[in-house]
This record gives structure tokens, sequence and C-alpha cells, in this order.
């Protein structure tokens, strides 16, 4: 009886073994989500801004060259087998003509970094410079603060989706939402004190049908949104909390905090500026772009382009919160999130990301984006605005893992002072699709 | 007998053919759009948790529409409204075929002869209405439910659609309960005047449609209000020492559905600082009765003492003002307030009480009562229950006052076995109420719910309502699975109990519906809904 054949030891068997454990490691390296990794990624020089072929679809044989482009804590989900990115031209995206013409003087910012006395109608800091101690704060504000970022009909469609792309959930839903401040004017004069309105309503599955959501948020970053909520099953709205920000919303893969990259407190965190970066991003996608990647989770056979970004390092202050680090990377041009990532508390691994799709109204003459499956929207309204508007987001929870993917059929729409008094009223929140 | 022997698989089939991977929501086109939902609620009596015993099969067909006949001033595609920029047609119609006396030959045998089988079948409109939107008014003509107030679960301010507890109490979300009504809700919108922001005026009247909330005292239905006792109806009454039988007459007193009878009620609501309010008044009837015992027709022969009551729907002012604030900075919470002042509130008082009490001698007045109700919100993080999301905890203390009392009040009675020289009389019930109402009644609520799961798919919650007064309460453990977009699977366990004592207390707690009455109505329920 003699010793099995599978246990003789064989040189080559050790050889073998020892490539394919070399080869995990590595693989295990390249697709490091970790927040050291993500920072050696920023820290290893930045891409030329004209790196990629326009004009071509690079695809997973293309990954050397992407690599650089791609945040690395992305790489995981954003290289597969029958990826497609169409590279275009760097475009240039300006803001309205009359952005910035009606900003009043006399803001500033106080010592926790929070803007103080800005109403609006341009960029707070139209000017960054990475020497500026407070440029991070000010990036920030620039985004928060951005053309495009309010006055639309915004009908959504949100897929969860976990691994293999099982789909868990379906939602429809539409936002309505509409710029108060609009610098030396406000939209409803006696509103000055506010700097948005929003209303959404939630349109399926029917759980959650007729779920409507009024916001209120006020120029003064001290003050707290207000919130109302009618549910059907209540027929009556109620008061919501607006400082808890770090739950995870109706079962999708963010927190309020997550949103546009950043929608939290100036105050309650620490901020650093980490200079710029090249990456690429859907900044003007042709379309509402298909979700692909072995999980569907990630845009594909969608349109990017290289675009320089401000690269933002925002820490909680709080011991409670769940992140220990939040990185974000934001457009130089026209001061919109393009990545963001967020790392676990526990252990400096990516908890969070999110990514965002946009489109340039201008380019609304040549290509029009699909329309809702559930409503018919005039998009010839989006031409001549000027801005880029959100055409949709992957938010993906790495600790799941799972992905909230979002259409929006955005269209611009502009209120009138009566209108929008008459809309954005708790009256208007009193009785609902039931 | 086909339809009715085959009833629940044909439903069951019904279901099981419908397209399961179809849209949510059905949408005609751009102007009309459809959604409802089929569900199979079972419920499953497990009295005192030894034995259990199917009670229900509840099987609901809603179908809910919207209309949006006029956009943008322009009505049906071509006709110019002016000014009345949007206008909406909505309903909501619903019908039940309750499967369990098919089920069940107990249940259906307990109805012999001709009559119908209580709740069996229901097939309604329950709410049509068209909305009118001509800024700064709005109008919604039709039969519909209007809530205010900031109570949850427990009326004060929310009195004006009466409710619906034959068949399920109120153990059901009550949007489904309400009494829909027929009604004109006129809202003005003012918007900033002063200090104040977000202000409107609210009208609400309801020309004839007089309703009254609905409650089943017949014992053979599973969720009959009897009292503290048995399910059973009195038959017997003791006169002096003797035992009589008893021929109870009661007479329907309930307000006609006429002009005469109309309803009406304002609402001013608006936002000062970070506090929402709103000051409410409301001039209608009592939802409850109570009977006006009619001494002329009150009649002893040598066997049998013949009384007869007349119920009575009080006529009733409620004056309201309610409140939140939402606290962001140290609680982290959303605090609200609801005050009422109710006058008309209909009471039973005990025979022979004395004739300052009881002018009439008809056991028979009504009282006037406030309510304070205070509530706080808050989505809590707990890590080691939830790592992924908040638990939304709501609590709030129900104080009740009546401030006219008298011993005499009585709250809820029940019916007892005769017994005569300490002897049980066989088949023989009595009616007694030995509950006096407290001037000062309490109850307290809190509620925790969150969602687990990937996609927050799987839904629990805990309800817990104790009257710390009769140490009553109740319980409820809920979980909804979201299966699909479509699919929705609940199962939901209601105990009732109570800590000591007998009194059964004014909130229909633990005690009228827990063991200690011995008539335990802890229950299992468990639903099928497929949602479109």
């Amino acid at each position: 009886m003699g010793i099995p054949r599978t246990a003789h030891f064989s040189p080559w068997n050790l050889l073998l073994t020892a490539v394919l454990l070399l080869g995990a490691v590595v693989a295990h390296a390249a697709d490091d989500q970790g927040y050291q990794a993500l920072r050696d990624w920023i820290a290893a020089g930045n891409p030329a801004d004209d790196g990629l072929p326009a004009g071509q679809h690079l695809g997973a044989k293309d990954r050397g060259e992407l690599e650089a482009y791609i945040p690395r804590t992305a790489w995981t989900y954003y290289f597969f087998d029958d990826m497609d990115m169409e590279i275009a031209a760097h475009g240039h995206y300006p803001p309205p003509d009359t952005w910035g013409k009606t900003v009043k003087p006399g803001y500033s910012l106080d010592e926790r970094g929070v803007l103080k006395g800005f109403t609006g109608g341009g960029y707070p800091f139209p000017e960054v410079t990475a020497d500026d101690p407070m440029v991070a704060q000010k990036v920030i504000w620039n985004m928060l603060w951005r053309p495009g970022q309010n006055d639309f009909d915004m009908p959504m469609v949100t897929w969860l989706r976990g691994e293999g792309g099982k789909l868990d959930r379906k939602m429809e839903y539409i936002s309505v939402t509409a710029n108060y401040a609009k610098g030396d004017e406000c939209l409803v004069p006696g509103y000055e004190e506010v700097k948005s309105k929003r209303i959404m309503e939630f349109r399926s599955p029917r759980d959650m049908a007729g779920a409507k959501d009024m916001s209120v948020s006020f120029v003064d970053h001290d003050r707290e949104d207000s919130g109302w909520l009618y549910m059907p099953a209540q027929r009556k709205p109620r008061r919501t909390l607006a400082s808890e920000r770090t739950s995870e919303l109706m079962g999708m893969d963010m927190i309020r905090e997550d949103l546009d990259g950043f929608g939290g407190k100036v105050h309650e965190n620490n901020w650093t500026y980490l200079g710029t970066r090249n990456v690429v991003a859907t900044i003007n996608v042709a379309d509402n772009p298909e979700f692909g990647g072995p999980n569907q989770w990630v845009p594909n056979k969608a349109r990017w382009e290289i675009r320089k970004a401000h690269v933002l390092l925002i820490e909680p202050k709080s011991k409670d919160h769940p992140y220990s680090h939040r990185v974000v990377f934001i457009d130089a041009e026209n001061f919109w999130t393009l990545w963001m990532f967020a790392f676990d508390k526990e252990d400096d691994q990516l908890l969070r990301m999110s990514q965002h799709f946009m489109k340039y109204t201008e380019s609304y003459v040549n290509e029009k984006p699909q329309q809702a499956p559930y409503m018919t929207l005039d998009t010839d309204k989006n031409l001549g605005q000027k801005v880029l508007m959100h055409l949709g987001e992957t938010d993906i929870n790495a600790k799941k893992p799972h992905a909230t993917m979002t259409h929006c059929y955005t269209n611009k729409r502009v209120f009138s002072s009566a209108r929008a008094r008459q809309y954005y009223s708790l009256r208007n929140m009193i009785s609902g699709r039931r | 007998m086909t339809f009715r022997r085959h009833g629940l698989p044909a439903a069951l089939a019904l279901l099981a053919a419908l397209p399961f991977t179809s849209e949510a929501i059905v949408t005609i086109n751009d102007d009309l759009e459809l959604e409802g939902f089929l569900q199979a609620q079972n419920i499953l009596r497990t009295p005192r948790m030894d034995d259990a015993e199917f009670v229900m099969q509840r099987n609901t067909a809603q179908i809910e529409g919207k209309y949006y006949f006029l956009k943008d001033s322009t009505a049906f595609g071509r006709f110019n409204t002016g000014k009345l920029e949007e206008a909406t047609f909505s309903f909501v119609g619903r019908g039940v075929y309750d499967s369990i006396y098919d089920a069940r030959p107990s249940y259906h045998d307990a109805f012999p002869g001709n009559q119908s089988l209580p709740g069996e079948f229901e097939g309604k409109v329950r709410e049509a209405y068209v909305d009118l939107i001509l800024p700064p008014f709005s109008l919604r003509l039709g039969k519909q439910q209007v809530v205010w107030g900031e109570t949850d679960n427990f009326r004060a301010l929310d009195v004006i659609n009466p409710l619906d507890l034959s068949w399920h109490w109120s153990w059901e979300s009550w949007e489904d309960i309400r009494i829909p009504l027929w009604m004109a809700r006129g809202v003005y919108d003012i918007g900033k005047i002063g200090k104040l922001e977000e202000s409107f005026f609210e009208l609400v009247y309801i020309p004839w449609d007089v309703r009254h909330n609905i409650i089943s005292t017949d014992p053979r239905r599973p969720w009959a209000f009897t009292g503290v006792g048995l399910a059973e109806n009195p038959n017997s009454v003791f006169v002096g020492s003797q035992l009589k039988n008893l021929d109870l007459n009661v007479i329907d007193g309930s307000p006609g559905r006429k002009l005469e009878n109309g309803q009406a009620g304002f609402r001013f609501k608006a936002v000062w600082g970070d506090v929402d309010f709103s000051v409410n008044y409301f001039y209608g009837f009592s939802a409850d009765a109570r009977g006006v015992l009619q001494n002329q027709f009150t009649r002893l022969d040598p066997t049998t003492l013949h009384v007869a009551y007349k119920t009575k729907y009080p006529r009733s002012h409620v004056l309201g003002f309610t409140a939140n604030y939402s606290e962001e900075k140290y609680t982290q919470a959303v605090f609200r307030l609801e005050t009422t002042f109710t006058t008309g509130v209909p009471v039973t008082v005990a025979p022979g009480a004395p004739l300052s009490v009881d002018p009439e001698q008809d056991q028979f007045e009504t009282a006037r009562r406030s309510v304070i109700m205070l509530a706080a919100d808050r989505p809590t993080w707990i890590k080691w229950l939830n790592p992924d999301r908040t638990i939304f905890l709501s609590s709030q203390i129900f104080w009740r006052r009546w401030l006219d009392i008298s011993h005499s009040y009585r709250g809820i009675g029940g019916v007892f076995p005769a017994e005569l020289n300490g002897v049980v009389q066989p088949g023989r019930f009595i009616s007694t109420n030995e509950d006096r109402i407290d001037q000062d009644e309490v109850v307290m609520t809190f509620s925790a719910s969150t969602s687990y799961g990937d996609a927050g798919l799987l839904q629990p919650r805990f309800v817990f309502a104790f009257d710390p007064r009769s140490t009553g309460a109740y319980n409820q453990l809920s979980v909804d699975y979201l299966l699909s977009s479509h699919v929705v699977l609940r199962f939901q366990q209601n105990l009732f109990w109570r800590i000591t004592g007998h009194k059964p207390g004014p909130w229909q707690l633990g005690d009228i519906w827990g063991h200690s009455g011995g008539n335990s109505r802890h229950e299992s329920v468990f639903t099928f809904i497929y949602q479109f």
C-alpha cells in the first residue's frame, strides 16, 4: 500500500501553487479598496488630460490606460469583460449667461468654514487656489451652490440590485425642485431665508406610492432643513427630522449625507484639499446610460471624458459617524460631483461609493435623451439653460455588497413666483395621491 | 353553492395567474393611472396561546385610480379653463370576500335560514372625488377622508370620518377602516403673513352624509364588541331578587342623512419659527352612541321585562390645537402636541342615579372632555440591532379628562351568567355594568420600526400600548417581507394582556380582548398581498 498519488510532492505542484498564490495577491492588491490605496493612487501623479484617445471605445483590454483615470477604489466594479467606454474629447460646459451677475457681495466664511450671508446667483468662490487654507471648504460651497442643481422636474427610476444583478426592488418617483435664492432677488419675495424647496413623490411600488416629502433648505447653513412627509396610510403630513443624515434611505445604498457627494454640514467635518486630479467622468452622456458589469451596477456603453477634478478629503468629527474618510472628486469647471468614496470607520475599507451621470442642456439640440417610462416631458425646454443636468447615478455599498442605480429624466422647469408659492406649500402636503 | 365551495381556490388561482413580472402601477396613458392590490388575510385566533382556530379569511381586491383631466388650464386637452389650473378625479374601489364562511361550516351554520353572512361580501366605491386647483384655492369634492391632528391611532381631532370597527376592530390601518364621507374640502393658501409661514385656511363641509362608527355586537362575529364578559347576548334580568326574561329592543336613533344634519369645521395651520401649529374646530355628531332608556316602553309582565333603548348620537363641538417641533440639536427628535376640548360626549348613567345626575332617569347624559397628547418621534441608532439603518421610535402619552364627571357614569359593561342563589342558570345571561368612569384616563404607546436586508425588504415593527390605570395592554409584533415589487408577505401577532385587576379601562386594550375575561383574542395574522 503506497502513498496516494495526489499526495506526492512535486516541484511542479509547488511552482504552480506559488504562481496561483502570487496571482491572487496581485489581484487583491489591484482591487484594494482601502482608503490608503486611494490616497496612493491620487498621490501617484496626475495623468495627462489628453491621455485617452477621444472618439474611441475602450474596453477591458485597455485597462492599463484607464487605471490612471478611474479611481482605484472603483476598479473592482468598472473593469469587466464586455465593458465599453466611449471616450469623448474634453468638453467645455459654460454656466448660464447671467451666472455670477446677481451675486450680492458681503458674504464670508466664518472660522468653521461655514458660508455666511451668501444668497446665490453664482459661485460663492469663482476662483479657488490650492494655497488657500479654506480651499476645500470653498470648493464644497461652490458645489452646493452650483448652477443647475434646482429648477426641474425630475422623474426617476431606481433599481436596487444585489450581486449577479439580482433585482431586489424597483422604484419610481418624481422630484420637483425650485431655487429660491437667486442672488439679489428671491423667487418668492418674503422667503429670502429659503435656499430651495423640493417635493418628491413616490409612484411605485404601491407600498410606497403616494408617499410625498417636502423639504425646505435655508441659506443659513446652520439652520437645519424643514421637512414634512405625507404617508397615504396616515392621510396627513408628518414632520421629519433633518439632522439625522447617516441612516440608509428607503433601503437604498446611500445615506442622506451622500447626496451629491456631500450633503452634510460643513462644520461637522474636517477638510483637506488633496489637489486636482484628472479622472474620467460621465459628464455629458448621450442618454441615460445602461448598466453593465457582472452585477449591472455601473454604467456601460456610456460616454466619458477626462475631467479635471478637485479632490477633497472630508473627515467627520463625530465619533459615531460610520465613515472614517470621504474622498470626493468635484469637477473643476462646473463643480458637479463626479465620484465619491466613503470608507468604513471600522477598517478604513470602502463602505459606499457613488458616481454621477450628467448631461449638458445645450447638447439636447442633437441628442434627445430617453423619456421617463411613465410620463412625457418636453425636453426642448432645456435648450438655452446652459447647465448640467443630473441624469442619474450609481451608489454601491461595498460591504453588503449591493447597489442602487438611478436614472433621472430631468427637465428644466422655471417656476413663477406665484406658482412656487402655491406648489411648495404645506397646503399641498395635506393630501396626496390617496 | 358552486361559488361558495370554490371561492377560495378560484381566488388563489386568479392570484397565481397574475403577471408577476409586470410593472407596478398601470399607466393607461399620460392622463390615467391605476394601481391597487389583491390581499388574502388569514387570521388565526390563538386564545391563551394554547389553541388555535381560523376566524377570518378576508380576501380583498382594491383598485385605485387617478385621472388627470385638466392640466395647465386645459381640460381634456382642448378646453381652456382660465384660472382653473389643474383638476383630477380619484377613486378607490374595494371588494371583499371573507371565505371563512365557506371554509368553516360552523361559521356558516351559525347563521341559519336566510340570514345573511355579515362581512362575507362587500363591494363599494370607498372614495371618489375631484380635486380642483385654482390658486391660491384648492377644492376637493366627493367621498373622501380628512384627517386632522398629530395623534396616532387614538382619536381626539381625527373625528371627521367615523370608523368601521365591525370586522377587525381598530387593528387595521385606519386608512382602510375610516368611513369616507361625501363632503367638500376647500383650502385657501395664505402663505406668509407676519411671522407666520406656510399658512392656510381649510374649510370642511359635510352637507348630509352623517355616519357613525360601525360596531358589531353580534357575538357570532369574531370581532364583535361584547364587553368584558361572555360573548353572549343578555336574555335575562334581575327584577328585585327574581330572574326574569329580558326583552331588549334597541331603536336606531342615528341622525338621518339630511341637510339639517350638516357638519362643518375649519382649520388654520401655519409655521411660526420652527413650530408647525394648527387651530381646529369641528361641529358634528359624536361617532359613538349610547342608549337612552325609553321609559314609556318599559313594561314588566309575569315572566319578562320589556325594555327599549334608543341610540343617540349627540351633536358635538370639537375645538383643538396641534403643534409639532423638530428639535435638531440636543434631542434630535420631533415633538408633537395635540389638545382638544369636546362637548356632547355621550355617556351611560347607571340605573338609579340621582336626579342631579340623570334628571330624565333615562340612563343617558352628555359630558365635556379634554385631551392632551404629547408625543416624540426619533430615528435612533441602535447599531447592535441594526448597523445600517436607524430604528424609528415613536411614543405618545394620551391623557383624556372628563370635565363633567359623576360616580354614576359607566364605561364598558359585560354579559355574565345569571346566578340564582349561587347557582348558575344554564343558558341565561345578564348584562351588568360596574365599570365606573375615571375622571382621568391615560394611555401610553410606543412603537419601533426599521428595515433589514440589503434593500430593506424585511420590515419589522413593534407596537405597545398600555393603560397604566387598568394595566391593560396591547402588543403587536409584525414583519413585512417585500418579496418583489408586487408581492408582500406579512405576519402579525397581536397580544392582549393585563398586569392585574379587573377594570377594563376605556381604550379597548387588554382585558376587553384579553385572557382575564376568558375570551382571549390573541391572534396571528398571515397576509399575502399582490400589489400593482
